[in-house]
């Protein structure tokens, strides 16, 4: 088995939310920022590795028919650690994250890792594999986020950039998600299909 | 069949078991330390809609549905004492209660505000927290960022300072609050909403009228009870 592709598939060939097109709403809300968004990744991360690590221990005692519901424990319990920690240690990132810390249990790259890979792979690569995926998460989510907080707060890492001028809200709201992912996936397609001709 | 029952209910109820255990465990650690942090935030939110005030008794009313907490607060201006309230506003913002602590003094003017929790649109709604920032991406980058002295307070709070609480608060859209529009807007008793945050201020604002009222029979109440206790 190749390691360093287990880990590297996650970042471009199979980019949870360009290719995969999974995790989309964390994706959409919490990219107003770029610090909202690295906190995210490092949460989603963190549970993303610590669920894949249980689930590929756990698979072969596992009926298959109960399966999702125990995945479902494991990714829950690994939420509420990370809700709990940066409760208590973080409080000001948890205030500014709010409900988008519990909703990652229903973040579906986590569960759809668990089941794709995980439960089919040993410890290690399953390890490589949350890793890539979170980085990849992490980078779609922080051009995402560099762009839609430059065009719609005029600020970058929360420090305005051009004094007096007026952002475009709408790149805070739902649509500019929309309208700057929808930009990054052409831009990707396109740089695919090129390299295919 | 039943055997394959029985083993799933068992690995079932052993990963709930497991889950428990680690949980529990976690939050035995964290619950002080939560704890801890809840009742500084109580503290310093105090001092910070009570400014120069020194906070007397804690009090609780049924007054209206549900509970209802108010902390009164004295301090003496040369011969004269006065007296402030602050008090607890809850009131349902976008996604969930916005809960808000109110300095008032007896007329029922704003001192300050404080959003003490909120769980709204990071980016849209959680801006009732943030603070307009002093410095510049480039003052930053090229070193000659300010650094020290007081944080400012969020604008948005801000704004509430000076306000009447006890008439009605408009709600106008002139983008984000600045020191230059005080004036303006105190003259019509009106805050600036947060844009694309309309139903977050507005929870915040009703919230705080609401509170007001719920103040005004907490303390008749409280007067009447004094009253008959002395009786």
């Amino acid at each position: 088995m190749n390691y360093y592709r287990e880990f590297a598939k996650g970042i471009w060939e199979k980019n949870p939310i360009l290719i995969l097109g999974i995790g989309m709403c964390p994706t959409l809300a919490v990219s107003t920022s770029v610090s909202n968004a690295l906190w995210m990744t490092l949460a989603a991360t963190f549970v993303l590795i610590f669920s894949n690590i249980i689930v590929s221990l756990v698979k072969s005692v596992v009926p298959s028919h109960i399966r999702i519901p125990i995945f479902i424990a494991i990714i829950a319990t690994f939420v509420i650690i990370v809700e709990l920690t940066l409760k208590a240690f973080q409080p000001d990132i948890y205030k500014s994250l709010g409900i988008f810390i519990p909703l990652i249990v229903v973040n579906c790259i986590i569960l759809g890792r668990a089941e794709e890979f995980a439960s089919k792979n040993t410890v290690l690569p399953s390890i490589l594999d949350g890793l890539g995926m979170g980085v990849g998460f992490g980078l779609t989510l922080t051009v995402l986020a560099f762009f839609r907080e430059i065009l719609g707060s005029n600020r970058l890492f929360g420090y305005t950039l051009i004094p007096g001028m007026e952002p475009a809200t709408i790149m805070t709201l739902a649509p500019g998600a929309f309208f700057t992912l929808a930009m990054m996936l052409w831009g990707m397609n396109a740089m695919k299909s090129r390299k295919g001709r | 069949m039943n055997s394959s029952i029985l083993r799933s209910t068992i690995i079932l109820g052993l990963t709930a078991f497991v889950a428990t255990f680690a949980l529990s465990h976690i939050k035995a650690i964290t619950y002080p330390v939560i704890q801890k942090q809840e009742r500084q935030k109580t503290e310093s939110a105090l001092a910070q809609v009570l400014p120069g005030y020194t906070v007397g008794e804690e009090r609780s009313s049924t007054a209206g549905a549900g509970s209802f907490t108010y902390w009164t607060a004295s301090k003496t201006d040369g011969a004269a004492t006065l007296t402030a309230y602050a008090f607890i506003a809850e009131k349902a913002g976008y996604s969930g209660v916005i809960r808000t602590m109110v300095g008032v003094d007896d007329k029922g003017t704003v001192l300050g505000i404080s959003i003490i929790r909120q769980s709204e649109t990071p980016g849209l709604g959680a801006r009732v927290l943030e603070a307009a920032s002093r410095n510049t991406f480039f003052q930053v980058v090229t070193g000659r960022a300010r650094r020290g002295g007081e944080e400012p307070a969020p604008w948005f709070q801000e704004q509430f300072r000076g306000l009447n609480a006890g008439t009605k608060i408009e709600i106008v859209k002139k983008g984000d609050w600045n020191e230059a529009m005080r004036e303006e807007l105190l003259q019509k008793n009106s805050v600036s909403a947060i844009t694309g945050a309309t139903i977050t201020t507005k929870a915040v604002k009703d919230g705080i009228e609401e509170g007001m009222a719920r103040l005004k029979t907490a303390l008749e109440e409280h007067a009447k009870a004094e009253e008959a206790a002395a009786k």
